[in-house]
């Protein structure tokens, strides 16, 4: 299994793909996080001010912004397999396919801790210098420290639903343009009306927000612990997923 | 440890793309130390029962077995068995970087990967990314990766195909030494005879999804007949058949012999005293041969063709 995961970074790290939505996911939580910060003093904002403790929470929440980059990431390491077909020669090597979903979930579940800590870093970078010259100060303690950690968990488990889509969907394209539609229309559709909004909180982006809670106002959400375990329940159930629509379909 | 030094043994493979049969209850045996060939018209199944062979598609019946196991079985299969179907890699990576990930998902040691690059003559262009590569240099690739746990057997998709003359006759010798120097078992599956008929010691012929013919290419060829021209050959019919020796004629003056060779044929003319004008083997026309095997089915194979993704999208 050593072998296998070695294997599934040596396919991440020998293409650029990692390093570009790297790239990406560190500017959208720099831009989400300066955005917060810009319009913190501004009254119309709705936000607490710039030396308002409750304003470090909402900052840092935007390091969560990777998770989107995380599932395209984890979409792109097991659907190129298909697209390139690849997945003649990784079969070939380990005929046990279950073997290599494994390897795969353990290697994006590690990338996306490591895009989470990445992401982390930019936006206390972008927030501590920002507050603390505007008279605050951000502590890693307590509701800040979960918020990051919550948030960080949320997107290493991402990329658990990342390779489940791809195995289910196998078309690369598809697969992206599925989960961004998925993300940025539908959620917010089912988050934003009323008749909808009390499922939100089960969906997994309910349990995502739930993970990085920074008790600004919003819809109903559960509890943290609870967005954290339905978050690893839909990534177990994506797994399984993959494993059982890889080991039944033929290779061509 | 594969049993029988690798026998691949086939036996009654059906596959079907819904309506369409791609491979049809098909059984046969690939011999231990032998180059066989595969060979059948496009469409006919060879890459469906391949892919079989590899546990890459699920039969509907029958199994295929290399050296007593199912490959799906094999704990390490890339050390007892190697493939190349029609190569297939990810155009940003490197050749090198390419074969990297396969050398330790299979825990073979980073120095094979160069060994393998130096063996099919890929090492200079081993860090250039494989989607720049020719199509010659992609086959070598593919055989770099089939060799690389160095196994006693050998499975080979197509291997000529879109190469150039020169690199037909590159692989030609490669295979020959793979299999002559080195003792492998080779499985090589062609679409044209004359391809392969130099460097197979068997054939496999598949129509249709079907076996048509198994054996050595002496055994696809026949015996060697004699064919004699002679002003006389009326006569020259009635000795020979009184020897219970098998004659036809094609055309007045022209005798095909059977079952003799030209020494006997010679002897029986000089003793009745006939004029030859000719006495020479008839070779038998191997393409011929294979042509008429796997004749009659081309309108099938187009619509196992269709059905087959692989070779449709070939």
């Amino acid at each position: 299994m050593i072998g296998l995961i070695r294997s599934e970074f040596r396919k991440l790290f020998s293409t650029k793909v990692w390093l570009w939505l790297l790239i990406g996911a560190a500017a959208l939580a720099a831009g989400f996080a300066s955005l917060t910060l810009g319009f913190a003093n501004n009254p119309e904002s709705g936000l607490p001010r710039r030396d308002d403790p409750d304003l470090v929470p909402i900052a840092l929440s935007a390091a969560t912004g990777a998770v989107v980059f995380v599932v395209i990431l984890s979409i792109i390491g097991i659907t190129q397999e298909f697209r390139h077909r690849t997945a003649t020669p990784t079969f070939l090597t380990t005929p046990r396919r279950a073997r290599v979903i494994v390897a795969k979930l353990v290697t994006y579940v590690v990338a996306g801790a490591a895009y989470a800590i990445v992401t982390s870093l930019v936006v206390l970078a972008v927030a501590i210098p920002w507050i603390n010259s505007s008279g605050g100060e951000v502590s890693l303690q307590g509701r800040n420290l979960s918020v990051l950690l919550g948030g960080a968990l949320a997107v290493a488990l991402y990329s658990l639903l990342g390779v489940g889509i791809g195995a289910l969907v196998r078309n690369q394209v598809g697969a992206i343009v599925g989960v961004l539609v998925y993300l940025f229309v539908i959620e917010p559709i089912i988050r934003g009306i009323p008749a909808t909004d009390t499922y939100y909180r089960w969906l997994p982006g309910g349990a995502q927000e739930a993970l990085a809670a920074t008790a600004q106002e919003g819809p109903d959400l559960l509890q943290r612990w609870q967005g954290g375990l339905l978050l690893i329940g839909y990534g177990l159930v994506s797994a399984g997923l993959a494993m059982a629509l890889t080991l039944w379909r033929d290779v061509h | 440890m594969l049993q029988d030094d690798g026998r691949i043994v086939v036996s009654g493979l059906t596959k079907s793309y819904g309506q369409v049969k791609a491979v049809d209850n098909l059984s046969f045996t690939v011999e231990p130390g032998s180059v066989t060939g595969f060979l059948g018209p496009n469409g006919a199944g060879k890459t469906t029962t391949l892919r079989m062979i590899l546990g890459l598609v699920v039969p509907d019946g029958g199994q295929a077995t290399i050296g007593g196991n199912r490959y799906v079985t094999l704990r390490q299969p890339i050390k007892e068995v190697g493939a190349v179907l029609d190569p297939t890699f990810h155009p940003g990576r490197s050749g090198r970087n390419h074969l990297r990930a396969y050398s330790a998902a299979a825990g073979l040691p980073d120095k094979r990967v160069d060994d393998v690059l130096a063996q099919v003559g890929l090492a200079t262009a081993a860090r250039r990314k494989a989607g720049g590569y020719s199509l010659g240099m992609r086959q070598r690739l593919g055989l770099a990766t089939a060799l690389l746990g160095d196994p006693q057997v050998l499975i080979l998709d197509e291997p000529a195909n879109g190469l150039d003359p020169e690199g037909i006759t590159w692989l030609r010798g490669f295979l020959r030494h793979l299999a002559r120097a080195e003792g492998r078992t080779i499985l090589v599956s062609s679409h044209l005879l004359g391809e392969v008929q130099q460097t197979v010691d068997r054939v496999v012929i598949l129509a249709a999804g079907r076996l048509v013919r198994e054996g050595t290419i002496d055994e696809l060829a026949g015996a060697d007949r004699v064919l004699v021209r002679s002003p006389h050959a009326q006569a020259l019919q009635h000795a020979l058949t009184g020897q219970g020796i098998a004659v036809e004629s094609t055309e007045p003056g022209v005798l095909i012999v059977s079952g003799a060779d030209t020494p006997t044929v010679g002897r029986a003319a000089y003793t009745a005293g006939i004029e030859l004008h000719e006495l020479s083997t008839a070779r038998s026309d191997l393409e011929e041969i294979y042509f008429r095997l796997t004749a009659g089915e081309e309108q099938f194979a187009g619509s196992a063709a269709a059905a087959e993704p692989k070779e449709s999208a070939a």
